[in-house]
């Protein structure tokens, strides 16, 4: 009710807005074009739609796409020989293989194959170190977007007792980390914190990633609360029948009657993630060519 | 006469550095070769002296040949880079320690870099970082690990514990909290911008102070029966006029709240060389598991 709803979607249009204009000026300037390499081993349906959003994307800001669909049985050899080749290809300054790969290949395995200089899902051992040392890396796409959203919202967080739900190394790590970045008293609570909703309540920001519909009930909410919800859940539409409705980790009406500001599920962090993925490609565009990057899309 | 009794609420590290060594020995006797550890200093820093004396000696103790390398200080980055990718390439190395603090020409964390994550017995390297964030915790920072070992002393079950970690530097806060959290624990981290360090450590079970600042911590801010990891180390001038060191935490007033509180000197300090040994072995399996020693 009396909750600002934090608009993703809109945010996220602002913030490729901003990189359109940097790729512009980077072409003007400098004759570089920013480039991202897609890798797709086999045909996940799902992973189809992510990889033609992406590519769709890459290309409205201005970017130089480069997708690569390999068939489901590609040898570990083939994809690396193909990893190695776009980690030397000075066009490519983003590389990101879509994941789930079929079985008989690791991710972790592929991760470290990417130079981490142009991982920008941010995924990689090195880059989650540098980001620990509070050194400059390429961070993971969602939290980076929650971090702008943040921002945005708040200024500065200085001092502001924040709690992750979730310890995950693909979010709730690097989540906490940049908030420790930014000077917050940070609580990573998970499944096996004693008291949840008492550790949920103590935080002025609460980011909740775990995956469980509405698990995050009012009463876990302090007032005038930032709550930042990452969770998506797909659930049978209640009145549609053959339907279906996506809700988050944070009971959202609830929510609006306790704290200062929610991001809706959809509609909230979600559309930030691609966003995110082409802000690490312009910045480690920039970093590749000497140039200075741009504060509001990095760390 | 009887000795006089150890008060039990002391978590000394000798024993802990005694078990760590005398298992380290064992493996080292187990296996029919194994390399040698390097220590680089690189010019004239006489503080470090004591430490690689300590390392030396933990190293005698448990028969892994130790190396100590002194390098001109006028030597270059470059030249430096030169010298630690030979000894990746050297399988006779096990593993490197490079000795802080360096020149000022030096870029030390390029340097930590240059050394292969399985040679990084310091566990320093963005790489080692990375893969403590990740769980890998097999190598880790030695001063981080040693706090975690001293935890797992207490016997306390680290699923579910409240730890409170009071400091978020780079080599010990973040990668012990990882660890902590890694086992179950679940971890606040504060800092100098915390509003109120006090809020959180009294609720706290476990409370592990990395700040640097004598006495920081007193009786007022710990729960009762708490555990309590102290890796300050302060050189503080006395009332008559002797120098000595005492950590973040008031020792003897926490004594008569915490269930446990590690002292300083001979608490977290002695480990942190068995560790490093121990981070050795581990170097000397991963380096197995890669296919680069041929026994």
């Amino acid at each position: 009710m009396g909750a600002n709803i934090i608009d993703g979607k809109a945010f996220a249009t602002n913030v490729r807005r901003q990189i359109a204009n940097q790729v512009q000026r980077l072409r003007d300037d400098h004759g570089i074009t920013p480039g991202l390499a897609v890798i797709l081993v086999g045909e996940d349906p799902a992973s189809e739609v992510y990889v033609a959003a992406k590519h769709k994307q890459t290309i409205e800001v201005g970017m130089s796409s480069f997708e690569h669909k390999l068939s489901a049985d590609t040898s570990q050899e083939d994809l690396y020989a193909l990893i190695d080749q776009l980690n030397s290809d000075p066009a490519v300054h983003g590389i990101l293989c879509q994941f789930p790969v079929p079985d008989h290949l690791s991710e972790r395995d592929i991760v470290a194959r990417i130079d981490p200089a142009k991982d920008v899902d941010g995924l990689s051992v090195v880059n989650a170190g540098l980001l620990t040392s509070g050194e400059k890396g390429l961070v993971s796409c969602t939290p980076l977007g929650c971090l702008m959203l943040l921002r945005d919202q708040l200024g500065n967080m200085s001092g502001k007792e924040a709690v992750v739900i979730g310890r995950s190394n693909l979010f709730g790590k690097p989540m906490a980390q940049l908030l420790l970045q930014e000077n917050c008293t940070v609580t990573i609570a998970h499944s096996r914190t004693a008291d949840l909703p008492a550790v949920a309540r103590r935080a002025d920001i609460l980011v909740a990633a775990v995956g469980r519909a509405e698990m995050v009930n009012g009463n876990w909410i302090k007032p005038g609360a930032t709550v930042i919800d990452v969770g998506i859940t797909r659930i049978p539409h209640p009145e549609k029948p053959g339907k279906s409705k996506l809700l988050g980790d944070v009971a959202y009406h609830e929510a609006l009657d306790v704290a200062a500001a929610v991001t809706p599920v959809p509609g909230g962090v979600g559309p930030m993630t691609i966003a995110c993925l082409l802000a690490n490609t312009l910045t480690a565009c920039q970093r590749a060519n000497g140039l200075e990057e741009i504060k509001d899309l990095t760390a | 006469m009887n000795a006089p009794l150890e008060d039990p609420r002391l978590l000394r590290g000798k024993p802990v550095k005694d078990r760590i060594l005398r298992e380290v020995a064992d493996y080292v006797r187990s296996v029919p070769h194994i390399g040698k550890l390097v220590s680089v200093s690189i010019g004239d820093v006489p503080e470090v002296a004591i430490y690689i004396r300590n390392q030396a000696r933990a190293a005698e103790a448990v028969g892994l040949p130790f190396d100590q390398q002194f390098w001109d200080g006028e030597t270059a980055q470059e030249e430096c880079k030169l010298r630690i990718q030979e000894m990746n390439d050297d399988p006779d190395v096990l593993g490197v320690i490079l000795q802080r603090p360096v020149p000022s020409h030096i870029n030390v964390r390029s340097l930590q870099s240059a050394i292969h994550p399985l040679k990084d017995i310091e566990g320093m390297s963005p790489a080692s970082i990375g893969n403590i964030v990740y769980n890998d915790v097999a190598m880790a920072p030695c001063t981080a690990a040693s706090a975690v070992e001293l935890i797992r002393e207490t016997g306390l079950n680290r699923e579910g514990l409240e730890v409170v970690m009071v400091g978020h530097s780079e080599i010990v806060g973040k990668p012990a909290a990882m660890m902590l959290m890694a086992e179950g624990a679940t971890v606040t981290v504060c800092h100098h911008m915390t509003r109120s360090v006090a809020m959180h450590s009294r609720r706290a079970d476990v409370v592990v102070v990395a700040v640097g600042k004598a006495h920081l911590i007193g009786a007022d801010m710990i729960k009762p029966g708490a555990a309590v990891i102290d890796i300050g180390i302060n050189q503080v001038r006395h009332e008559d006029g002797t120098v000595g060191i005492v950590g973040d935490v008031d020792t003897e007033a926490i004594k008569e709240i915490a269930g446990w509180v590690s002292p300083v000197p001979g608490g977290v300090g002695p480990v942190t060389v068995a560790i490093l040994m121990r981070n050795a072995i581990k170097a000397h399996q991963r380096q197995q598991e890669a296919g680069w020693l041929n026994i």
